[in-house]
């Protein structure tokens, strides 16, 4: 093993020379680009972090409007429900003063009719009586029925006393 | 390949010699082509770059910035030891490419009469007749040039660390007494070479052993290959271990802790 001293000074030129070919047309380059993808990763972190907390927004926004519909439907059919019961409320009410006002006024029709009748009856009552009274008095114009019951009527009163 | 089933006789690094200065052929051969490795695939990985669909290569490129990231991260501050990621990727690669490339193969050449010659250079022999010449091998199985990386990395923390963090780079070679200095001045020289002397032992033991079982012949087999798997787990852990110590000095030296 002898060592030859020209060999240092090969070594280190030619590993200087190395180190500035390597770095100016192999490691810049490459740096360059890796520092590229760097920042390509980290903005598409950053876009995707602004991605997520949009769609985080979003959500939340979309829940809010989902309640705000669901409230409101509840809303909508509690008034339907409530309309509609006030409204049977009416139409029964209705039909209830309606029967009773046909049941009153049949009420009424009845007692003119019976009036009406009684009164009829009453005129023809005294329409007949005049006639029995005529025809009894025609009947005493009759000489022996007369002394017929004139002769009672003595008898009757001879009873009595 | 060719096998060595008799090595008495120790593979000679191709060395020429001009102007009187000796030059490793092989080191520089093997440095040249771990570079070209290590730049062609980086290069491949990064060519058709995509932000949201990146290919195999450049997953895998990313893969070893994260964890070069990490280990910066796990050393010192990653935020202000980030303009260290470029060295970091550079060390890491390169040195883990070096250390795999002088496994699988070697690549040897004999020389007769004590004369050999490449590309009409004259082969220092050290005056032997025969020798054998090793062509291939891990860059990083040298200790001159992992003295170089290490150095260069030393070197880089020191002046980052009287750059940016003057003070307390000064003061911490008298902490936690002022007779410390001397002490800490060890530590100072004994970093670049623990930090280089141990990735060369590590890979030159690699190659060595490798040696010792090609001389076993076909017997060596199996252990050829459970070696060459070890290998290339020490390797891939050398690597590691250089880069986060790397981080770990330039830390200590640059990068002032807010809570002292």
């Amino acid at each position: 093993m002898t060592i030859t001293w020209t060999n240092f000074f090969v070594q280190v030129v030619a590993f200087g020379i190395l180190y500035l070919l390597l770095s100016k047309y192999a490691f810049g380059p490459l740096f360059g680009i890796m520092e590229k993808r760097r920042q390509l990763v980290k903005e598409q972190i950053d876009t995707a972090e602004r991605n997520r907390s949009e769609s985080e927004r979003f959500l939340e926004e979309q829940k809010q409007s989902l309640q705000q519909a669901r409230k409101e439907a509840y809303d909508i059919i509690e008034q339907a429900k409530s309309t509609g019961s006030k409204q049977a409320d009416d139409i029964i009410s209705a039909a209830r003063g309606e029967s009773t006002r046909l049941k009153e006024e049949a009420v009424r029709d009845i007692e003119a009719e019976k009036n009406k009748a009684i009164a009829s009856l009453k005129s023809e009552v005294g329409g007949l009586s005049v006639q029995i009274a005529s025809k009894i008095l025609e009947k005493q114009v009759d000489a022996g029925a007369q002394g017929e019951l004139v002769d009672q009527y003595l008898k009757d009163v001879g009873k009595s006393s | 390949m060719k096998g060595v089933k008799s090595t008495n006789m120790d593979h000679l690094a191709p060395i020429v010699i001009l102007g009187g200065v000796k030059f490793d052929l092989a080191a520089i051969i093997m440095v040249i082509v771990t570079s070209v490795v290590a730049f062609v695939l980086a290069r491949l990985s990064v060519r058709n770059l995509s932000v949201d669909n990146p290919g195999k290569l450049q997953n895998f490129m990313e893969w070893v910035v994260e964890f070069v990231s990490n280990i910066i991260g796990m050393a010192t501050d990653f935020k202000r030891g980030r303009v260290y990621l470029s060295l970091g990727l550079t060390l890491i690669i390169y040195i883990f490419i070096g250390n795999m490339l002088g496994l699988p193969f070697n690549f040897i050449t004999e020389a007769h009469h004590g004369h050999a010659t490449f590309l009409g250079m004259d082969l220092f022999m050290d005056g032997e007749e025969e020798a054998h010449f090793a062509w291939w091998k891990s860059p990083t199985a040298d200790a001159a040039m992992t003295m170089g990386l290490a150095l260069t990395v030393i070197v880089i923390s020191h002046i980052q660390g009287f750059r940016h963090n003057r003070k307390h780079y000064l003061k911490h070679y008298f902490e936690p007494w002022p007779f410390f200095f001397p002490i800490n001045l060890i530590e100072t020289v004994a970093k670049p070479l623990t930090l280089g002397l141990r990735l060369f032992g590590n890979i030159y033991a690699g190659e060595v052993m490798i040696g010792v079982i090609l001389g076993m012949g076909w017997v060596g087999i199996p252990a050829l290959l459970v070696w060459q798997g070890f290998s290339i787990f020490v390797g891939a852990i050398q690597a590691f271990v250089f880069t986060m110590l790397t981080m770990v000095y330039i830390g200590q030296a640059s990068i002032h802790e807010e809570d002292h």
